[in-house]
């Protein structure tokens, strides 16, 4: 009889054995389900404290094979031509998302500064430059006083509070300035924000995003296809964009409406080519159109980089990366809006009657 | 000030019937933009074929091409920095990268009724084309679209209703193909229309011919996908994040490819936009989407027959929304065929 219960345990702790050895990657998912669960990837915020608005930098030790899709029609970009398959294909140090509109480009300056100091970079016949591309996103109008915008200073102390830890959502860093819904106007928009997301499979393949959403459009759950914040008409509620625009009431948009674009990093742990981890970009930006309606637009700057780390050997296609990119694009997106907090007067998801 | 306030409330007292009735919906798709014909051509051998879309008179068209694998013909020409900004037909159509065949009789129809681009000696019809892949559907895979289909399509084109479901380029089509060409659902041809009390028209048509399942936005439900074997859909979105082996997609299996447009007036640098934003159509209705194993393409055209101002992301957006709804027509509309059920086919 004991012996018989000792033969019972013996196999439960062997067939326990293989779970045991999953178990951390687990575990550590638990506690960490943002991009910095990505190894090799750190996240740095640094917000402003004059004017809602900041910069997020992502910092890849060892570097990461990158891509970009760039799809709204009103970017702010910082070295993505090098990006594109065909040209030098460096690795990337790191990746710059800024508020300040084109100002804000400034920041990567900060991030690039940092990485030079601790020798960080590309080698080159004379030294080593860092690889740092950027997007930034339209937040001047909130809060007033548009001249303040993040520099290269938010730049750099975003780079040196880099860390491994889970990344900080809402309205904060590159999201801290961020609204959505502005389809009625600047008045009627709620507020955006920075969200995070990511997947682990048993293979050990992980997949994750981070997205700074400040689009004109609504943000929608894809899982039930409803506005979680948007236009409000004038009582408060959720006015749709959607139906706002297939009713012909918002076809006249408000020139002030120009303020937009949603800018994303995507990561893997997978090893990529230079041309996969384009396409993984370009199929992570069906994450936009699943949480914002409209995207994509003629004032909005919509951008997606992609880094590819290559810290996992394992055997994984592009279709299920860049699948389940999109897929947590659009989580990271409904993060960013459920932990987003109210700026400047202009009220978050969480301050609408439930 | 005071317009302002008025035409926001305009706005909240039309959002409130709107919660009481559904928007306006499409009714006669892609015909209701007035001078649009379209004409279905489908092969009896095997389930494939063609379609075509006339443009009368003058539009101006471009191209958004995002999926991986594409089959295409004339799409450099619809670059807008490109001179021709004039289309004088697009030609959608099964079987591979033969069905850029079908193009070819669409040209020698338009030619024998003196339509083209003003070309000095000869008047040239400028005809753009995408096909999708359905070889392996139905058996015989040398049954493909020729010059004959689109020719006859072309003949055929009508500005009335459209036929919807398995025929045309839709007929061989399929969707759900991550499970496997056995787990996969019959799919086939959908379209849609917009029309604003303004006039501005904005609608859609397309082959959906996916990797993946089909999607109704609105509800976040698969409407047709990968089947598991009790006739449910096991939702590829899942089986995704389940980490689960998948049927890797092949190029030779897939694509969907399609049109938007519209009676507004615009430049072709807007007409591509518009494309690029009817694009969002596709990443809404169908999940994953843009995959190396598909060859997704969408063109675009503005006929500019209605004079009133409209923006390009009220037009763009509107594609995006026309293009969901067209999509899931295609599945919804499908009959099953070659052994492959269709949505209708199982229970629900």
């Amino acid at each position: 009889m004991r012996l018989q219960l000792l033969l019972v345990l013996a196999a439960t702790v062997a067939q326990a054995l293989p779970d045991a050895r999953l178990k951390p990657s687990r575990d550590e998912h638990a506690a960490n389900d943002t991009i910095t669960s990505i190894p090799g990837i750190r996240v740095g915020h640094y917000t402003l404290s004059e004017r809602p608005t900041g910069c997020t930098v992502l910092l890849v030790d060892g570097g990461a094979v990158a891509g970009i899709a760039q799809r709204g029609a009103a970017p702010g970009t910082r070295e993505t031509d090098l990006l594109r398959p065909a040209n030098d294909s460096r690795r990337v140090d790191g990746i710059v998302l800024s508020g300040g509109s084109a100002f804000g480009l400034d920041s990567a300056s900060g991030a690039v500064r940092w990485l030079d100091e601790r020798g960080t970079g590309s080698k080159t016949a004379t030294g080593r430059v860092p690889i740092v591309p950027a997007a930034v996103l339209i937040d001047l109008w909130v809060g007033g006083k548009p001249q303040v915008r993040p520099g290269a200073d938010c730049g750099y102390r975003a780079a040196a509070s880099a860390t491994r830890r889970p990344v900080a959502q809402g309205s904060v860093g590159a999201g801290a300035g961020a609204t959505v819904g502005k389809l009625l106007g600047r008045d009627h928009a709620m507020k955006g924000g920075l969200g995070s997301a990511s997947a682990v499979l048993r293979n050990g393949l992980r997949v994750a995003a981070i997205v700074a959403v400040n689009p004109l459009g609504d943000v929608i759950d894809p899982h039930r296809g409803a506005v979680i914040a948007g236009a409000r008409t004038n009582d408060g509620s959720l006015a749709d964009a959607r139906r706002l625009l297939r009713s012909g009431a918002a076809t006249v948009l408000s020139s002030a409406a120009a303020e937009n674009t949603t800018i994303a990093v995507v990561a893997t742990n997978a090893r990529l080519t230079a041309s996969e981890a384009t396409r993984v970009a370009e199929m992570a930006d069906a994450g936009y159109p699943r949480a914002i309606a409209p995207v994509h637009t003629i004032a909005d700057g919509d951008t997606v980089f992609t880094l590819a780390t290559g810290g996992w050997g394992g055997a994984a296609d592009v279709t299920t990366i860049g699948a389940l990119a999109a897929d947590l694009v659009a989580d990271a997106i409904v993060r960013a809006i459920r932990a987003a907090t109210s700026a400047a007067g202009v009220p978050a998801a969480r301050d609408l009657p439930q | 000030m005071k317009r302002t306030a008025f035409s926001l409330a305009c706005i909240a007292a039309g959002t409130a019937a709107l919660t009481a009735q559904s928007p306006p919906r499409a009714t006669s798709g892609l015909t209701a933009v007035e001078g649009l014909k379209v004409g279905h051509h489908t092969l009896a051998e095997r389930p494939t074929g063609c379609t075509v879309i006339l443009v009368d008179g003058d539009a101006v068209g471009s191209v958004s091409q995002r999926g991986g694998a594409p089959g295409t013909r004339e799409t450099d020409l619809l670059n807008p920095l490109n001179m021709v900004d004039k289309v004088n037909a697009i030609v959608l159509a099964g079987g591979s990268a033969f069905g850029l065949e079908a193009a070819t009789g669409t040209v020698r129809w338009l030619e024998e009724h003196d339509i083209g681009w003003p070309a000095g000696a000869a008047k040239v019809p400028i005809v753009p084309a995408a096909i999708l892949f359905d070889l392996g559907v139905g058996g015989n895979a040398k049954v493909r679209p020729t010059a004959e289909c689109g020719y006859k399509a072309a003949a055929a084109a009508s500005a009335g209703p459209i036929q919807e479901g398995s025929v045309g380029a839709g007929a061989g089509a399929t969707v759900g193909k991550l499970g496997g060409a056995n787990r996969s659902t019959k799919s086939g041809l959908g379209t849609a229309s917009i029309s604003l009390p303004t006039g501005l028209v904005v609608a859609a048509i397309v082959a959906v011919n996916a990797v993946g399942d089909i999607i109704d936005p609105s509800s976040g439900k698969v409407v047709a996908g990968v089947r598991n074997p009790d006739g449910t859909f096991a939702d590829a979105r899942k089986i995704l994040r389940s980490g689960a082996t998948l049927q890797r997609p092949r190029a030779g299996e897939n694509t969907t490819i399609g049109l938007v447009a519209t009676n507004a007036k615009m430049t072709k640098a807007l007409v591509a936009r518009m494309a690029l934003m009817a694009d969002d159509g596709y990443a809404r209705a169908i999940s994953p989407s843009h995959t190396t194993g598909d060859g997704d393409t969408i063109f675009s055209l503005a006929t500019g027959r209605w004079d009133g101002n409209a923006d390009i992301t009220t037009i763009g957006a509107l594609a995006a929304e026309a293009m969901a709804d067209a999509v899931v027509r295609a599945a919804t509309q499908a009959t099953g065929a070659a052994g492959i059920p269709a949505a209708r086919d199982l229970k629900r």
